[in-house]
């Protein structure tokens, strides 16, 4: 290749000219097509790249009871967490983190945690892990990428199972409720009430939470570095605390009432009737909600929802059962308001009553002779009632029923109220069920046939009898009292049913609830769960098949403070179990008196528990 | 041969000296930027040394007459040769080959020299040859000089720098008598044995990890988290510079290290971020301007082994520029090699400067009888 005399020379050199003009222009125009035609795209690429958006999480509020007993609080806890929006091998990030953490997740488990999150690129692995696992994720990030260690908050319940259906519990947002809830935030973390008043009141509970942009390197590792100021990087919304709530509960009732029921199973509610508030909400069996504050484990979950007893029922308002005798005093109240029967009515009880062609016995097999509303009530007669209830006729029943909020929701706040059955002839034809039966309407007069009540339904009436016919909204949230509904009813037909239901008390079947300076006005029940024949010994049955026992009622008689309502399932007639068990919350409420202790005699105790109880007391020993 | 003070400022090829001056300085701004405060930071100062020893051999190369370099070539290459099977032993194996020789403190790779002393030696192999008589025998005689070095990298093992004796090869190819048309018949006809080569390759020699870019390059969206996040990232890194750049230490994709190797291998890559359309057109235009005046000395040089110089200089240059910035652009698979006067390391800065002051050099005596 000689310049002068070799004519290849110039060919060649022109070539080379034209290689490098050309591997120039073939990099310039790349660089053109990247950065100036699609250099916006991939500054965004570029920007999600190096920052991170942290979820400033907000705790959720605290729950107390009347007295300031927190009955709910948060507490710091780690999680495992896998983000599948980072790069890497899920399979391999599995292996990794089963052998650094020594866990044994199998893939599918892992791809249930994945499907269980309402974040979808993030998954929930592990809870409350150690905190030394913090370290161990960062040491190994070259294996465990996709992992990180989060810190949350986490519900306690320090109480345990004590009053768990009025409190509830909480549990990881789904992806159904992230929709009707409409929280988009992309925190796996959410916690919702999913039972109580957890989720009542989860609106106000939940608060709101924070972002803040964080600049990361491609380790995922926060870096400040001052000389590069980012666009974007900062916080973006400060996160907003849930608001602390107080119920109307107060825990030392709820323990002595709990621990009253022992080895049974069933219900019982204390209210302030004047407010509405709710003093002891129990249903018994109970449930730690502690174990839900967890991602609850299979086993758990299935040894709670296959326990014969029904831990889970919620059975002040999801339990509807026959109202029994406690039914009594609204028959012959509905009777003396319409007319049909005066404080004077008598009838002739000779322990049955024949009816259409049928013999509706009474309880008392030798009858009691003539009875007149006040005794009626006084001894539970059923003659006096199946004549009283074909007098008043099942119309007027259900029209007075539903003034008094039977066969509907009392409004309370919890979630997942059932409305019990407040039968009528309209009611029974729009279920097919035929006609109406005047002999029905002789069942339904002594509690019985379709009627159902739920324990707070039944607990609503006595309290509004209670208030002389004011019906308030039972509230476990502490706030304004809320009037339902004002039934307008006579002072003396309420005069026979308080003389009445405060004789069952002193010298009838509530006897074990008589206590001294104290007047108790309440009626026990039977609700039937089988028709056993009458005059069976109900203690030789067979526990399953043996009868519900109601107490209900209110006190002291004159401005009643408490209104109370006690279900032992299974308990055999109502008088003793329910009775003593309402005898231990009214001592504890208007002598401050603990089971097994002496009541303090004049000046009963130092810190009363209850504002009201100082009030019961004043106004109420008289 | 000797030429005066004053011919050589007047005949001297300042054009290439200012954009080598250039290239470097702004290659050592760069390498700081892509190690400021990371672990790699004293890198940065110490390109600084290598560039300074690089302007100092780049003067060597261009002060003492590119003849005598050329004389010494066959002893150049002899001493490189030794240097390659030195390393094969005494060695130290970095990123899975052999290919640094240290001489207490100091290291090199023996493979950058080697490439400057298989120019020189082929040199002098042609430069006593009559005009004309670079043929098929000649052309095998320079193969085989080139080839020697080569197989000795290849067995280190380092793929990559073995490959940029393909340019010399072809510069001693180009050099032949041969018109341009058959050469570039012959080159075809070598691309189709490589490719078939290569898939026989494909089921014997390819390490995986080769496979995997190879691989990564015709799919990028294969193995995402090995070295197709590389290419990801390093598109990333040039397409976010945009028209002006994102300004000197604020790259992001360099600075949080989203950018893989920004200081050697991806140094465009920082240039694109932080530089942007501008700067990074800016450096290639340098280079254009370099390799279109190595192809102007090419036509004034007064002799042949002057020639030749230029032409193995313009080769090895335009080689690394092609597969290097092709790589960062996405262009051309993952290959590891750097950057000519902008990628961090002693070794290679020195042997691309070497070349540039014997090229600068051939020009400024281009009078010398």
């Amino acid at each position: 290749m000689d310049r002068t005399d070799d004519p290849t020379f110039e060919p060649k050199v022109l070539f080379l000219q034209f290689v490098a003009a050309a591997v120039f222009v073939l990099f310039a125009s790349r660089l053109f097509l990247l950065q100036v035609m699609e250099g916006s795209f991939y500054r965004t690429l570029s920007e999600n790249n190096y920052t991170r958006t942290i979820v400033l999480r907000s705790p959720r509020g605290v729950i107390a009871d009347r007295n300031g007993k927190v009955l709910c609080r948060n507490r710091i806890s780690f999680s495992l967490v896998l983000d599948t929006a980072k790069e890497g091998s899920l399979e391999r990030t599995v292996a990794s983190m089963n052998r650094i953490l020594g866990l044994s997740m199998t893939m599918e488990e892992v791809q249930a945690a994945r499907k269980r999150s309402a974040v979808p690129s993030l998954a929930v692995l592990a809870r409350d892990v150690p905190p030394a696992w913090v370290q161990k994720v960062e040491v190994h990030q070259d294996e465990l990428k996709m992992l990180r260690i989060e810190m949350e908050l986490r519900r306690e319940y320090p109480y345990g199972s004590l009053g768990s259906h009025a409190i509830g519990y909480v549990g990881l947002l789904s992806e159904k409720e992230a929709e009707t809830l409409r929280i988009r935030e992309l925190d796996p973390f959410i916690e919702v009430g999913k039972a109580g008043v957890e989720k009542a009141a989860n609106a106000l509970l939940m608060g709101e939470n924070g972002k803040r942009t964080a600049q990361v390197n491609a380790m995922g590792r926060e870096v400040e570095d001052p000389r590069l100021r980012l666009p974007g990087v900062g916080v973006q919304r400060e996160p907003v605390p849930g608001r602390n709530i107080r119920l109307n509960l107060d825990v030392e009732l709820q323990q002595i009432l709990t621990s009253a029921f022992g080895e049974e199973t069933g219900a019982a509610v204390f209210m302030n009737p004047n407010t509405g508030e709710i003093l002891a909400w129990v249903s018994v069996p109970d449930y730690d909600p502690n174990l839900f504050s967890h991602t609850i484990s299979p086993k758990d979950w299935q040894a709670l929802s296959e326990d014969p007893r029904h831990p889970l029922l919620n059975r002040p308002i999801q339990g509807a059962y026959p109202a029994g005798s406690t039914f009594k005093p609204f028959v012959a109240l509905v009777g003396m308001e319409e007319g049909l029967l005066t404080p004077g009515t008598t009838f002739y009880c000779p322990g049955a009553w024949e009816f259409g062609g049928h013999v509706f016995h009474c309880w008392a097999r030798g009858g009691h002779g003539g009875v007149d509303p006040l005794t009626a009530i006084q001894n539970s007669c059923n003659v006096f009632f199946y004549r009283a209830g074909d007098r008043v006729g099942i119309e007027r029943i259900a029209r007075w029923g539903a003034l008094f909020g039977l066969g509907q929701k009392t409004g309370v706040d919890l979630p997942s109220e059932m409305a019990g059955t407040l039968p009528s002839d309209e009611w029974k034809r729009a279920r097919g069920l035929g006609p109406w039966y005047p002999g029905e309407t002789l069942s339904v007069s002594i509690g019985q046939g379709y009627l159902t009540v739920t324990p707070l339904q039944l607990l609503s009436f006595y309290s509004t009898l209670a208030t002389g016919g004011k019906r308030y909204q039972p509230r476990l949230l502490q706030g304004e009292p809320r009037l339902l509904s004002s039934v307008d009813v006579s002072a003396s037909s309420l005069e026979v049913l308080k003389e009445g239901l405060q004789r069952v008390v002193t010298s009838g079947t509530g006897r074990a609830c008589n206590i001294p300076g104290l007047a108790v006005c309440a009626k026990t029940g039977t609700a039937q769960v089988v028709a056993a024949s009458a005059g069976v010994d109900t203690k030789l049955l067979d526990k399953s098949i043996r009868d519900h026992a109601w107490f209900a009622g209110f006190a002291p008689r004159e401005n009643p403070q408490v209104a109370f309502v006690i279900l032992v399932e299974h308990g055999g007639h109502g008088g003793d179990m329910g009775a003593k068990i309402a005898r231990l919350g009214l001592e504890y409420l208007f002598f401050g008196k603990k089971p097994g202790e002496e009541a303090p005699a004049a000046e009963p105790s130092t810190a009363p528990p209850l504002e009201a109880r100082a009030s019961v007391r004043a106004e109420g020993a008289g | 041969m000797r030429q005066t003070l004053r011919q050589s400022l007047l005949f001297g090829d300042q054009v290439t000296l200012f954009l080598y001056l250039a290239l470097l300085a702004f290659g050592t701004v760069m390498v700081r930027s892509a190690t400021f405060a990371t672990k790699y930071g004293a890198l940065g100062d110490r390109q600084v040394v290598y560039a300074l020893l690089a302007a100092a051999v780049f003067a060597l190369a261009l002060l003492v007459p590119y003849q005598i370099w050329v004389d010494y070539g066959y002893l150049l290459y002899a001493a490189a040769l030794a240097a390659l099977v030195l390393v094969l032993v005494l060695g130290r194996t970095v990123a899975g080959s052999k290919s640094w020789l240290y001489l207490g403190p100091f290291g090199f790779q023996p493979s950058e020299f080697a490439k400057v002393a298989v120019a020189l030696a082929c040199a002098n192999a042609i430069k006593d040859l009559p005009d004309k008589a670079i043929e098929g025998r000649q052309v095998a005689f320079l193969w085989g000089i080139i080839a020697l070095p080569a197989v000795l990298t290849f067995l280190q093992p380092d793929f990559g720098t073995a490959t940029t004796f393909l340019p010399l090869a072809g510069a001693a190819l180009y050099f032949s008598r041969y018109p341009l048309g058959r050469i570039l018949k012959w080159a075809g006809m070598a691309v189709l044995a490589v490719l078939l080569l290569f898939a026989l390759g494909w089921f014997t020699f390819l390490k995986p990890y080769q496979k995997d870019r190879i691989l990564t390059f015709v799919n990028p969206a294969h193995d995402p988290k090995g070295a197709g996040y590389q290419v990801a990232q390093a598109r990333i890194a040039v397409g976010s510079g945009e028209l002006t750049g994102k300004g000197l230490h604020s790259g992001t994709q360099n600075r949080l290290n989203f950018l893989p190797a920004p200081h050697t291998d991806f140094i465009f890559g920082v240039v694109a971020e932080e530089t942007g359309f501008v700067g990074s057109v800016g450096v290639l235009l340098a280079f254009l301007a370099l390799l279109a005046r190595f192809l102007s000395t090419l036509r004034v040089a007064r002799d042949a082994e002057g020639r030749f110089l230029v032409l193995c200089g313009f080769a090895v240059i335009l080689y690394h520029l092609l597969v290097n910035v092709g790589m960062v652009l996405g262009l051309l698979p993952t290959t590891g090699l750097p950057l000519p006067f902008l990628s961090y390391g002693g070794s290679f800065l020195i042997s691309m400067s070497l070349f540039a002051g014997l090229a600068a050099n051939v020009r400024m005596r281009r009078f010398v009888p």
